[in-house]
């Protein structure tokens, strides 16, 4: 790998990139995802989640058994806003990003 | 929407736990995101070894007929295009079909996510004509189309040798398979030895340095031992192995552990493969990368406990047939690599020791 190797492709994150966010103090993937956007594309760090728990582990010389997984949240998967929105009234959008309980009536 | 059970994955250990659970009398339903079950069976044309007693040696794709096939006479709804994306805070499951989103409500859940191949950065790897072993072996049995002509295959793991073999055999002309490491992480023979007569050549302690090309994929520099080599490829096929799909675990509050031998992280489970969260178990791939004779068998534990705790067989008959899984999970596992049901057994202790603490601080 050199420094412009892309890690993120979704973000087009490269390697220069993430050891500079280890550099300011990153040191879960999350911290570097808040500091680059990286895995915060389309595939949610699906992709880029071991590359670059692996780069922590080198720099930082650290066990991988000791780099926490991303923080998944809702949606799991890419989803249309009208998806959760629904056609009626009784929102589930409420429910899916407030993860509150759903209305009566939301069953279907 | 209401269910007994509710199954997160349509792939063998999904298929398996549904007609296993669907034969004791629980209401099933099995929700995949794809448009067909089975999983990633689909495209496993090669014959599965070490299959448990109660299956045939047969190829995965007709091993995925014959699930389907089975669930077909039983009582399962099956919800295919569907994805699991959250939770409500009442408990309940949300289910989209890209129209709308529909709660469900299940006692019991099985999460049989199985696993996601492992990337692997280097210059180039973005360019059009480097994908996983996985992806080429869907193209090639599921699509029918060749990926490429001239073929590198990054990593010797079993699974990157079944396909690398595979290629060969649908006329790509597979032009070296590259491990790191100074030996074979795979260790099935058989495969090995056709590769060796199709001729293919395995570069040890090598790594890929960089592939160029101009829109694809046209050359790759290898760093093998203290040398450079230069190759003329157009696909590049990584099988640097599988991780567990751990989303929903942690919508459904499960704990995680790490074993490095299953795949990296991994929720915790007990001897019934029930995860921290009490309703919520897990079976196949998704507890530890394993081979699919394992594969159904945690898939069969999982449902048969879940027959147990919702009183469709008593405690003592769950036993005695959970204890003969187990003792053939290990036999299977052993088989293949050891390390696989050590650190099983590594995952199960720490799910007693963590239940053990919670009670002495509850009490």
């Amino acid at each position: 790998m050199d420094e412009s190797t892309i890690i993120c492709k979704c973000e087009e994150i490269n390697l220069a990139e993430i050891e500079s966010a280890i550099q300011s103090g990153a040191h879960t993937f999350d911290d570097i995802k808040r500091i680059t956007r990286c895995g915060m594309g389309p595939c949610q760090a699906k992709i880029c989640s071991s590359l670059v728990r692996e780069i922590i582990s080198q720099s930082l010389e650290v066990s991988l058994s000791e780099i926490g997984l991303p923080r998944m949240r809702m949606p799991l998967k890419p989803t249309r806003i009208a998806a959760l929105a629904g056609k009626e009234t009784s929102s589930s959008v409420v429910s899916v990003f407030a993860e509150s309980a759903p209305k009566e009536g939301d069953e279907s | 929407m209401k269910t007994d059970l509710f199954i997160i994955g349509g792939g063998p250990a999904g298929l398996h736990a549904a007609s296993v659970a669907a034969t004791y009398g629980i209401e099933t339903m099995i929700v995949d995101e794809s448009f067909s079950l089975g999983g990633q069976l689909r495209q496993q044309t090669q014959q599965l070894r070490n299959l448990p007693k109660s299956f045939k040696t047969q190829t995965g794709t007709a091993l995925a007929k014959q699930m389907i096939e089975k669930l077909r006479q039983l009582d399962v709804t099956k919800l295919v295009k569907h994805t699991m994306i959250g939770t409500y805070q009442d408990g309940r499951i949300g289910v989209t079909d890209g129209h709308r989103t529909i709660p469900i409500s299940a006692n019991k859940i099985i999460v049989a996510t199985g696993a996601a191949e492992e990337a692997c950065a280097f210059p180039g790897w973005t360019l059009p004509g480097v994908m996983t072993v996985g992806a080429a072996q869907i193209l090639l049995n599921r699509e029918y189309v060749r990926p490429g002509k001239n073929a590198l295959i990054l990593g010797s793991n079993n699974f990157a040798l079944q396909v690398a073999k595979q290629l060969a055999e649908g006329g790509v002309n597979v032009k070296g398979i590259i491990e790191n490491k100074e030996r074979m992480e795979g260790n099935e023979t058989e495969t090995i030895d056709q590769l060796q007569k199709i001729g293919v050549p395995l570069y040890f302690n090598s790594t890929i340095q960089r592939a160029f090309g101009r829109e694809k994929v046209e050359k790759v520099i290898l760093n093998h031992g203290h040398k450079a080599l230069e190759m003329d490829v157009d696909l590049i096929c990584i099988g640097k192995g599988l991780s567990p799909i751990l989303e929903p675990f942690e919508i459904l509050d499960c704990h995680f552990t790490y074993e490095q031998a299953l795949g990296g992280w991994l929720p915790v489970y007990s001897l019934s493969m029930q995860t921290s969260n009490p309703s919520v178990y897990v079976a196949g791939n998704a507890a530890g990368i394993t081979d699919m004779g394992a594969i159904l068998l945690t898939a069969e534990i999982a449902a048969v406990s879940i027959a147990e705790s919702l009183e469709c067989v008593n405690n003592a008959d769950a036993d005695k047939t959970r204890k003969l899984l187990w003792q053939e999970l290990e036999q299977i596992e052993s088989e293949s690599f050891k390390r696989t049901f050590q650190a099983r057994a590594n995952v199960v202790k720490r799910f007693q020791e963590e239940t053990d603490l919670s009670q002495v601080n509850g009490q």
